[in-house]
């Protein structure tokens, strides 16, 4: 995924989050002032000893807002079933520019400006209590809460105590960071209050927003992209009972960063509860005109990317003079990796609830872009900024899907025109028939071989992406990026991010390739990889900042030699088949195998076995949660149907066309975490990209056949051959 | 009688029980995932059976005892199992969970020592996009341990 800017903003949020954030205290009642200290936008300390966090983040599952609470509570010394967490809303004035989630950024991107932030609340805190007791500073230490005294244990004042002292205080010159043997939760499997939400059905998505004279909205939208509205009937909608009103929507264009607009033309209507609408929607007659995407279907877009290929390319990148090297031998292997479209499902559909008030907006909606989707309803409605507040409490799943903003806009469009709160709740239809999608690919491998049928060098021309976009090549055999396949004219379905993005594709093309390489050299694939990551280069990931460091293969390498161990490589002769892959993603590196069987065509996975080094592990439980759900995701890919479209039309509706891994299905997964004191890193998207490939590895160790194509149905494999 | 309390609700008959519960009386625990049965967001128990709450009209729910994931205080199971999803740190972005909670405690007040068999058979029906399924597995055999001993 595109990041606006990274750069700038990691420098800057070193320090820069701090500035502007002391609240001028008004207290002159005599009694204990009841003070509300906000030393900066991640605390809020009160009086009573309440502490807050305000998780800056978006929570989609992924476990940010734990993670986060866990750095705040260490640093800050106080205990975790203490500490409040409230979610915050979509602000640059408060955050800088880091605050939308994507691309396993949340936790890397805040860790460093978190820890300053609290080590100086902490700072002062103690000043002000070495104050109270006129000692030393380094008399005091901060824990569960509360001030102590070296010289005098038990002696202590709560940080409640402190506040009118603290909050006058100046900002200390110089902080001192904990040390990692300071540490009480980081590190830990700290169950957090996200979990405890969870478990009791309480955690407050915005699909559950309710507000006076709220209207729940339902649209029908065009079932064909850029396909447009010719004229509907609402009478019959108008007599459903519980309907109020039938609106139509005017689409929005789509922006050049596509994360905003793209609103689909469509008929609201508006009632007095879900269902409703929905049974209102259900009444509505309407005409489209389906435009030159009803001619389309999946086959016509993968025949334009296949004729793409053969218009003359040039390699934007050229590593280790791989063109050169290519063409000393004559000998070249070439394999083409074939993806459908896929839908992100979110378990909670796309909903926003919003309210237009004339001079100022309010929006509800869990969103991993709050600030983006601030500035889009800024546009939107010719607003300033500040009149638009985005509250965002956590959404049940995002994966991509909520950093793009159109379901808000729906929400603000209809709220504008009917001056009271409304929510638009996305139909589960809805968000197959109607949504953005992570595009279809072909992504096409070569190789020229020497005389001992080993790689020289590699060509790449994929489908997604721009010249210089990020690809995770560890591999020291060289490589040339060529330009991306392009589609005819346009869009045949909107694009949206879908948990790992890109590197879905690559995983698919590189590690089927090279295992396809392994095979051609008579090599143990495992043990290929490591060869050929014993040499290879770190690479400078200068170009992007925002991926955060550099490509070491060597982490890579460590990965794979311990997945070897864990997962019994090659040891095995029992039925079982396995298959090995191994990904860098941003700055963690999963390597996993897989051990399958094949019976009638049909594959069963029976477990998986992952090792992932992500730095510092904040919360092992998480990370491991992350890899197991990024395991499943990978596998209903691998193994589920995908988006297909004919004539313009998705052919999904509902989770009976769109089948997704079930608990029938689900492998045993074992997850091992490489222990590292490096910055913590992403954890999200790492696990998704090298499960296809460990699968169609493990298929091939299975029964010869090298399948190229997502997903594997039984028909495919049976009409293969080996 | 919903969570042992006798309420009235106020609306069409052919309003399905799930947006019964979460439009009219704000009970928001239950989620609305598909519509069509086909996802198990929704699950709820009706005479301690799992059902689907999206696809049942509340005119069918005369006279029956409802149970959904805010009533662990009269479910002692659902409470145990609310206590073992915790524990076991099954929810991701937890949307899936209520109804994943709602069959389980179901299967348990049938079956206290359920198979993997048992188990898939209870909960194939509920989907995660998360990917929990592991966790899941473990919590309901947590929860069954757990059960046991209390029984003991
Ligand atoms: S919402 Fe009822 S089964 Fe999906
Ligand atoms: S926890 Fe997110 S869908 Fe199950």
């Amino acid at each position: 995924m595109e990041r606006r800017n990274f750069f700038k903003i990691t420098s800057l949020a070193g320090g820069g989050l701090l500035l502007s954030t002391y609240l001028p205290l008004a207290c002159t009642s005599t009694e204990v002032p009841n003070i509300d200290w906000e030393p900066n936008f991640f605390i809020r300390i009160n009086s009573d000893n309440t502490v807050t966090f305000i998780c800056s983040q978006s929570e989609l599952g992924q476990g940010t807002s734990t993670g986060l609470a866990m750095v705040a509570a260490d640093e800050l010394g106080v205990s975790m079933d203490k500490l409040k967490v409230e979610f915050g809303q979509g602000s640059t004035e408060r955050y800088g520019d880091v605050q939308d989630t994507g691309g396993s950024n949340g936790l890397r991107i805040v860790w460093p400006s978190l820890r300053e932030a609290m080590a100086t609340t902490r700072a002062l805190l103690v000043a002000a209590a070495a104050q109270k007791w006129q000692i030393d500073v380094d008399e005091c230490y901060c824990e569960d809460g509360h001030i102590h005294r070296k010289d005098q244990e038990g002696q202590k004042l709560a940080f409640g105590e402190v506040l009118e002292i603290a909050s006058t205080l100046p900002a200390p010159r110089e902080i001192k960071l904990k040390e990692p043997s300071e540490f009480r939760y980081i590190g830990k499997s700290v169950l957090g209050p996200k979990t405890k939400m969870a478990a009791k059905g309480t955690t407050p998505y915005s699909i559950n927003k309710k507000l006076p004279n709220m209207l729940y909205a339902a649209i029908a939208r065009c079932p064909v992209w850029e396909g447009s509205l010719t004229s509907f009937d609402a009478t019959e909608a108008l007599k459903v009972p519980g309907v109020v009103e039938v609106l139509e929507v005017e689409p929005t264009e789509l922006q050049t960063t596509d994360y905003k607009g793209g609103v689909r033309p469509g008929v609201a209507v508006l009632a007095n509860s879900t269902w409703a609408a929905f049974e209102g929607k259900k009444a509505l007659k309407i005409e489209w005109e389906m435009g030159k995407n009803g001619l389309k279907s999946s086959a016509t877009i993968q025949q334009e990317l296949a004729d793409n290929y053969k218009t003359p390319s040039k390699a934007n990148i050229n590593l280790n003079d791989a063109t050169t090297l290519f063409g000393r031998s004559s000998k070249v292997f070439s394999a083409v990796y074939d993806a459908p479209f896929q839908a992100n499902a979110c378990m909670e559909p796309l909903n926003a609830t919003a309210y237009h008030r004339g001079h100022k907006v309010e929006v509800w909606s869990g969103t991993q872009a709050p600030q983006l989707t601030r500035d889009r309803v800024a546009e939107l409605t010719g607003l300033p900024v500040a009149a638009v507040t985005v509250n965002n409490p956590p959404s049940g799943g995002g994966f991509g899907r909520r950093y793009f903003c159109d379901f808000v806009e729906e929400a603000v469009i209809l709220s504008e025109k009917v001056r009271v709160p409304v929510k638009v709740t996305w139909s589960r239809e809805d968000t197959f028939l109607t949504s953005k999608y992570h595009p279809i690919t072909k992504d096409y491998w070569q190789a020229s071989l020497d005389a001992n049928n080993y790689p020289i060098a590699i060509k790449y021309r994929g489908s997604i992406g721009r010249p210089g976009a990020y690809r995770c090549y560890p591999y020291s055999i060289p490589i040339a990026f060529y330009d991306y396949l392009k589609y005819k004219d346009g869009w045949l379905l909107p694009r949206a991010s879908w948990r790992s993005v890109y590197a879905h594709p690559w995983g698919l093309g590189l590690e089927s390739f090279m295992d396809e390489l392994a095979q051609n050299a008579n090599e143990d694939p495992l043990q290929f990889r490591i060869k050929m990551l014993e040499n290879a280069e770190v690479v400078e990931q200068k170009e992007l900042p925002w991926v955060g460091d550099d490509l070491y293969p060597a982490k890579l390498k460590n990965t794979l030699e311990m997945v070897a161990e864990k997962a019994n490589w090659d040891t095995t002769n029992d039925g079982i088949y396995q298959g090995v892959s191994a990904m860098g993603y941003n700055t963690s590196y999963v390597a996993m195998v897989a051990d399958i069987s094949v019976e009638n065509n049909q594959v069963k996975v029976h477990k998986v076995t992952a090792v992932i080094d992500c730095g510092l592990a904040v919360n092992p439980s998480q990370v491991k949660a992350q890899i197991e759900g990024s395991i499943m995701w990978g596998l209903s890919a691998t193994l589920k149907d995908g988006i297909t479209v004919e004539q313009g039309h998705v052919q999904q509706s509902n989770y009976d066309t769109y089948d997704l891994m079930r608990i029938t299905d689900a492998p045993d997964i074992e997850v091992h975490i490489v222990e590292s004191n490096d910055t913590p890193s992403g954890t999200g998207e790492v696990g998704v990209p090298g499960v296809a490939p460990a699968i169609l590895n493990a298929v091939y160790a299975a029964t010869g056949k090298r399948i190229r194509q997502l997903p594997i149905t039984a028909s495919l494999l049976e009409s293969a051959v080996s | 009688m919903i969570n042992g309390e006798l309420l009235e609700v106020d609306a069409h008959d052919n309003m399905p029980l799930l947006w019964a519960l979460r439009d009219v009386l704000d009970m928001t625990g239950t989620k609305y995932g598909c519509g069509k049965g086909l996802c198990g967001a929704c699950t709820v128990h009706v005479d301690g059976e799992a059902v689907r709450s999206c696809t049942i009209p509340i005119s069918a729910l005369e006279g029956k005892e409802i149970t959904t994931i805010e009533g662990s205080a009269v479910n002692p199971i659902l409470e145990k199992v609310q206590d073992a999803w915790y524990v076991t740190d099954v929810p991701q972005c937890g949307y899936c969970q209520s109804g994943q909670m709602m069959s389980a405690a179901a299967l348990l007040a049938k079956n206290s020592n359920p198979s993997q068999d048992a188990i898939h058979s209870a909960m194939n029906g509920n989907l995660c996009r998360c990917g929990t399924y592991v966790r899941i597995r473990k919590a309901i055999r947590a929860a069954a341990d757990n059960l046991d001993q209390n029984a003991n």
